[in-house]
């Protein structure tokens, strides 16, 4: 019960950092800017392919939205703390590394995907798209997926070198999520991106229409496969994460 | 209650080198007593109290917290540790009540429980006038008044203060002593630091002296004085210039 509560309080400390009218705003822009390239591409190609929109926003919004916003809240998990000099009076506390990371994870998945669903309601709209529930509900799921796994996999940076995580993960985006992820190899199965690309392959029925290069980079299993093996992928990432956090120690001159 | 042996603790230094920043310290700290642990900048001070904390392993030695190995058994320690950092690190957005009640909540009391210790230290602290104000609008002196709360909100048998008064006034020092003195009278085992040794010298019931990681002198503050002009501060540099050698 305790790590629970500590995990619930931090949490809770964690998302009242994010919703400030700063970070809210920030936020509410980096929402409208899909639903601004898809009204621009409409306005370029007004006869559009539905399916050319729906790959559209898969990338803008469970892609770089989640991506861009929990490296703004699941990147300082440590170093804020550090930079603050409350990591001392976190840490003291029983099992506080644990809730310190864990709620931080939890806050930081809450306010992106809150962020991007937003995101999705206003590129739905601008994509003529709004009228279309399934459609809401499969990006729903697409981008609460992404923002679990992404939070996970960014968690690592943030305990291995806090103080510059944000370049680390940064770096990890791109050599794990964008590089092995489309390699047609073994190791895209340790990637978000091949799940959630596997999954709106599956829901939109596109495999069959798919040219045969592309299905190399898709994973043929259903959806429920692509779910379960992203859930272990993001509880493993993050067990990982504490178990490395839990060791770490930081002299006092790290804090600043 | 704080029991220290052969305590050890390497860093690694920029250029590889290992650096001892804890060499051999041995010390207790009994129920009721107040000790200060005094020494220069680098001494090793905040680093045994980190270890003490549980933030940092102990390199070799053992030091233990109402009997509870803090490498061995870090949870139990925590539970029974009140700690105060050098650095206030008091979230700005936060009232004293809502740090309070979170700190109470990450100890695993229940929100009730969590509220009745918050309103419990407001009142024991006397933070009643300001305990609904950000903590970003409050002096140093009620900010480490807070801080001080955040380290008491489980009720812990044992303190380890890290320079509890750098930043206070010569009046908030003397509150937050006057207060530190209750809870020695209380039962608690306290440990404090401080570079201010007049004024403590005649609070804490004995003094380590403390430098490049070693205990160079001990013993109450007439003992350390004894046969010297000038008080604590005269045999803090005896002390000093003896543990430097030739």
């Amino acid at each position: 019960m305790s790590a629970v509560t500590g995990i619930a309080a931090v949490a809770r400390f964690q998302l009242r950092r994010l919703v400030t009218p700063q970070r809210l705003t920030l936020g509410l822009v980096g929402a409208a800017f899909p639903a601004a390239l898809v009204l621009a591409v409409r306005r370029i190609e007004p006869e559009i392919d539905r399916n050319v929109l729906v790959a559209l926003i898969y990338a803008l919004i469970p892609e770089a939205v989640c991506m861009l916003g929990l490296l703004v809240s699941m990147c300082p998990a440590v170093a804020d703390e550090l930079e603050r000099g409350t990591w001392p009076h976190v840490v003291v506390r029983p099992r506080g590394r644990r809730s310190l990371l864990v709620g931080t994870f939890i806050a930081a998945v809450a306010w992106t995907a809150g962020i991007a669903m937003v995101a999705l309601a206003l590129a739905l709209a601008a994509a003529g798209l709004g009228g279309s529930p399934g459609l809401a509900a499969m990006f729903a799921a697409l981008i609460i997926l992404s923002c679990l796994g992404r939070a996970a996999l960014f968690a690592l940076p943030a305990v291995i070198v806090p103080k510059r995580a944000l370049v680390a993960s940064v770096g990890v985006a791109v050599v794990v999520e964008y590089l092995a992820g489309f390699l047609p190899a073994v190791v895209n199965q340790l990637t978000v991106s091949l799940r959630l690309r596997s999954m709106l392959v599956d829901w939109m029925a596109w495999r069959r229409v798919l040219p045969a290069e592309f299905r190399l980079i898709i994973d043929d299993r259903p959806p429920w496969m692509q779910i379960a093996a992203l859930l272990l992928l993001a509880a493993t990432l993050l067990v990982v994460a504490t178990l490395i956090l839990e060791r770490r120690q930081f002299p006092p001159s790290a804090e600043s | 209650m704080i029991e220290v042996v052969d305590l050890v603790k390497h860093f690694r230094a920029a250029d590889g080198s290992a650096v001892r920043a804890v060499d051999g310290l041995s010390f207790t700290v009994a129920p009721g007593e107040m000790v200060g642990l005094l020494g220069g900048n680098g001494a090793g001070k905040t680093t045994t109290m980190r270890i003490l904390a549980t933030l940092l392993r102990p390199g070799s030695g053992t030091a233990r917290i109402a009997g509870y190995d803090v490498g061995r058994d870090p949870l139990s320690v925590r539970r029974r540790l009140g700690y105060l950092s050098a650095t206030t690190g008091i979230p700005d957005r936060l009232t004293p009540r809502e740090l309070l009640h979170s700190c109470g909540r990450l100890h695993g009391l229940d929100r009730s429980a969590a509220a009745g210790r918050a309103e419990r230290l407001i009142e024991d602290l006397a933070l009643g006038d300001y305990a609904d104000r950000p903590c970003g609008r409050l002096s140093s002196g009620q900010r480490q008044r807070v801080s001080l709360g955040r380290a008491l909100v489980h009720d812990p048998p044992v303190l380890v203060l890290d320079e509890p008064t750098s930043a206070l006034d010569v009046m908030g020092s003397r509150d937050l002593l006057d207060l530190l003195a209750g809870l020695r009278a209380g039962g608690r085992a306290i440990l404090l630091s401080t570079h201010r040794l007049h004024e403590i010298e005649h609070r804490c019931d004995r003094f380590l002296i403390v430098h490049a990681g070693r205990i160079v002198d001990q013993g109450t503050r007439d003992a350390l004085v004894a046969g010297r002009p000038g008080g604590l501060e005269q045999a803090f540099f005896a002390a000093l210039e003896a543990g430097v050698g030739p």
